[in-house]
Formats: C-alpha cells, structure tokens, sequence
C-alpha cells in the first residue's frame, strides 16, 4: 500500500507476463502516455480563465504534448478550473465516469483542495477528492500560468513513473467515492456507467469496491434505457 | 521464374507502400501542427508528437465499443486510404497502379468517408450524426468538382492510368502549364477533400464537439489518427501525379507532395468556417465552373 496525497493506492499482484519485452513496452508506453496528453477542461469557476494563456503563443502547452479535446471520450485528463457547486460536481463525474482510463483529474485553485473562500457555501463541493480521485491539485487563488504548466509536468512525470495511478482508486474503493456522492446528492443518485461492471470486467476490483454505499445504490437503481430520440412538429 | 519473381515483387510492394505512405502521412501531420503553432506564434509540438499520440491511444487500458459496425466502421475508414495507396504510383513502385486507374482511385477516395459514417451511425451521439450528415454532405460538395477535374485530366490524356499520365508529363510538361484551370479547380477541391478549413464544418470542435469523433475512444480515435495521415498523403500524391509530374526521383517527389500539403495546410488557419449549405453553393459554383471551362480548353 503506497500513498499519493492522502489516497492509499493498491498495488495489484503483477499478473504473469511472458513476454521477455513486456518491461520495454511498459516503458514505452508509459513515456508516450506522459508525452501525450489530451486535456478536457471543465471550466466550473474563475481559475479558467487562467488556461487561455496557458495553451496560447505565451506558455504554450502544445510543446509539452498537452491538447484540448472537447469530448471526454478522447481525454486523458480532466481539468476542474475552480469552485464546483453541488450541481456541477454531478456533471462532472458523469463526464469523469465516461472518460477512458488511464485517467486523470487535476484539481485548480484552492477552491478544490479545500472550498477555498466559498469554505462557507452550502451550495459548493469543498473537497475535490472525496469524490473523484485526483492526481495533482494546483492550488492558489487563481495559481498562474506558470503554476498550472508545473502541476502538468508534475503529473507527466509522475505517469513516466509508473505513479499515476489514481484511476484505479476510483475502481478500488468506489464505495467510499459512491458514499461520498450519495451523501450530497441522496440516496438515488445513480450514473449511467456501470463502474462495478467495468471493475469486473477489467479486472480492477479492490477490497473497498462493494460495500454498504454500492449496495444501496442496487436498491435504488433504475435500468437505464435508452433515450427516445422524437422530434416535435 | 519471372513470374513468381514479379509476384513477390509485388507483394513486398503491396507491403512497403503503406507502411511508406502512415510514416510520410505522420510527417505531414507534424507539419500540420508546426504550421499552425508557427501561425498562432507557437513554438508547436516535439518531432515525435503524432507517434506519441497514436502508441498513446492505442494503449489505453479501457476501450469502449458501441458495438460491431462501430468497430468495422473505423478499419473501413483506414483500410479505404490503404487501398488507395496501393493505387497511387510513387518513384520506382507502382503497386497495382498500372491496372486500376484513376476511376478505381476516385472510387476507393469515398470509402473512408462511408465507413466513418456506418461506424458513427452505431454510436448514436446526437452530435456524431450530425457531424456525420454534415460530412457526407461536403462529400457531395467537393466530390462534384472533384470528379469533373478528374474527367478532364482523363480527356487530356486520352488515358486514365496514373503510371501513364505521369510518364507523359516527365516526357512532356508538367499538366499544371497545361491545363491551369483544372489545376486550380482541383486545388480547391483538395481543400475540401482534405477537411480543412474553410471547409472543416463537420468537425467543428466548439459546437459539435468534433462531431463523427465525438464517441471515438482509445483505439478508435487512433484508427482516425492513422487514417488522418494517410489521407494527407494520398491527397497529396494524387494531386503530383495528376499536375504536377509525379517524382522522377525520390528527393523530387518528396519535394513536390509536401510542397502541395503545405498549401492547403497553410490556407486552413487563415478562415474561419462555411456553413455547409455555403460550402455547398461555393463548391459547386467556382471550381465547378472552373473545371468546365478547364475543360473547353482541353477539347
Ligand atoms: S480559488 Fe479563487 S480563483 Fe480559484 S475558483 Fe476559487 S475563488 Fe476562483
């Protein structure tokens, strides 16, 4: 049991690998998964307009490999710019829940580390990783451009490492994310991905994926049907 | 013997000529993106940038599928370009050029467009088939012009076999200074071909949110990188064979295509978009009448 910030992450038991070449192409692809990062900035509160500047002519992000995308099935990494209120953090992990792993949430400004000034608010999520894992957090009321390209080449090394890891939490202990989540949201809070299926079927189930929150949420779940699309004359 | 030989010839052809063709196209990419960083005062992505991108997504751990025509959809779309490639001569290999023509080319160019639309349809993302519809649609804008250019060309030459035309041009003049007007109408079909602005309005990044790509995942969204820079080569070869006399030697022909995928490039960031009913009107109206006045000049 490692730690990344106050996250315990779990080492899985290394499955067997046959191929002599494994460790080569593990580094590989490491070093290509922090040289290529798309980026999908959930722009919830004043620390986004910090990131104009940031992918601009001035500290342009590009040469680092970092690229918007716009949707969050093409992310690697989701950006969360600022305060999030009850209502945003509902967006923003079902947009968390449809990117693909590996994946990453970076955390700007304080307003995600700790509420920052809306500590008071009863309309905000204060801290930003009892519900999403999050790999860095970049804190400052807003930090600059600088401090934003240094959180992302902190994360870059990090995955060059083999330390970022923290989407794996998710699935590990998705009891205590899903709890913190029913917890503002009440007890029929449901998304539409199945992450108990996609723990099972990628084979990252932890001690803390079930629990007593994943089995509320059975009580309470509705089989997703698919939207009807009608057009109205 | 000579015939096994010639038939493992080739086949090492068939082989080596995409695999040429993905590293050129990745060149091209990075061109792509230099230009524009260096347009915006950019410095622009490391030389290895497209390589990191697709090993990126090839290698991501979850993959989600909409189901079997979206995983056939995508190598529809790349195994499209491949097909072309084959097609199109380059110095000292011709692959199966000499036998299909520029018919069978201008077929096989639809198919990418096709396949996407088939795998995008079994995602059933609003903004996919939106996208989707929209760039079926600039086919049909571009592909007009397209296929009248490339009637006249075949008229000037009296010949539709690519290795033919280019023999002809390196024996005579290139087909720029012969037919200018054509050259100038393909030139702006190419720029439709190739998706670029001014006439990039089915990816359209802010409103559809990249629109066919908006549920490419992992491998998929790869498979589209990989089909990306086939189709700035194969565009770009095409257009050298037919105007611009093919390559005599590599270092000509290497020349000559990036030459041709620096001007669209080039154009691309200096537009904002046309709605497609506009690209529609615009296609059909001055490239067309280009290309048919082109045309009586030929005749
Ligand atoms: S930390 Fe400051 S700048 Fe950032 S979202 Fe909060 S109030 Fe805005």
């Amino acid at each position: 049991m490692s730690k990344l910030g106050n996250i315990p992450v779990q080492a899985k038991s290394e499955k067997k690998r046959t191929n002599p070449l494994a460790r080569v192409f593990d580094e590989l692809i490491q070093f290509c998964q922090s040289r290529s990062m798309f980026m999908l900035h959930y722009c919830t509160g004043c620390g986004a307009i910090e990131l104009p500047p940031a992918m601009t002519s001035r500290f342009d992000m590009e040469r680092l490999g970092i690229q918007p995308m716009v949707t969050p099935r093409q992310a690697d990494i989701l950006l969360v710019t600022g305060y999030v209120s009850v209502k945003t953090l509902k967006r923003v992990i079902l947009t968390y829940e449809q990117m693909q792993s590996p994946k990453y949430v970076i955390g700007i400004c304080s307003c995600t580390v700790n509420g920052g000034m809306y500590w008071q608010s009863y309309a905000t999520a204060k801290v930003l990783n009892e519900y999403l894992p999050v790999d860095v957090y970049i804190a400052g009321c807003m930090p600059r451009p600088e401090a934003v390209i240094m959180g992302l080449r902190r994360l870059m090394s990090n995955i060059e490492n083999g330390k970022g890891n923290a989407w794996k939490d998710y699935y590990e202990r998705y009891d205590y994310y899903l709890g913190n989540q029913q917890h503002l949201f009440g007890d029929d809070w449901q998304t539409p991905v199945d992450v108990i299926g996609e723990a099972k079927f990628y084979d990252l189930e932890g001690e803390e994926t079930y629990g007593e929150h994943t089995r509320t949420l059975e009580q309470h779940q509705e089989p997703l049907e698919a939207a009807v699309m009608r057009v109205k004359l | 013997m000579a015939s096994f030989n010639s038939i493992s010839e080739l086949l090492a052809q068939l082989l080596f000529m995409p695999m040429l063709a993905f590293l050129l196209g990745l060149v091209m990419v990075l061109m792509y993106r230099k230009i524009a960083a260096r347009l915006q005062r950019r410095i622009g992505p490391p030389f290895f940038q497209p390589v990191y991108d697709i090993v990126k997504l090839y290698s991501k751990d979850t993959q989600i599928s909409h189901g079997l025509i979206h995983d056939i959809g995508i190598v529809v779309a790349v195994g499209g370009y491949v097909a072309a490639v084959i097609l199109l001569p380059v110095p000292g290999m011709d692959g199966i050029a000499d036998k299909g023509g520029i018919i069978t080319l201008s077929y096989f160019l639809m198919i990418p467009s096709l396949g996407m639309a088939l795998g995008v349809g079994q995602c059933a993302n609003p903004n996919g088939s939106i996208g989707i519809s929209r760039a079926l649609t600039a086919m049909l804008a571009y592909d007009i012009p397209f296929i009248i250019v490339v009637f006249g060309v075949a008229l000037h030459y009296q010949s539709t076999s690519l290795v033919g035309m280019i023999d002809y041009q390196q024996a005579h003049q290139w087909g720029i200074f012969e037919m200018p007007l054509l050259a100038a109408a393909g030139l702006f079909a190419l720029q439709g071909m190739m998706g670029k602005h001014p006439f990039e309005i089915y990816v359209a990044p802010a409103e559809i949110a990249t629109g066919p790509m908006v549920e490419m995942s992992g491998k998929f969204m790869g498979g589209l990188f990989v089909m990306q820079s086939f189709q700035f080569y194969v565009a770009s070869v095409l257009y050298t064979s037919l105007f611009l006399g093919g390559g005599a030697n590599w270092f000509e022909f290497l020349l000559k295509i990036f030459f041709v995928v620096e001007i669209p490039m080039s154009i691309s960031f200096l537009f904002p978009r046309y709605r497609t009913e506009d690209m529609v009107r615009i296609m059909w109206k001055w490239p067309v009448m280009l290309a048919l006045i082109g045309i009586a000049f030929v005749i």
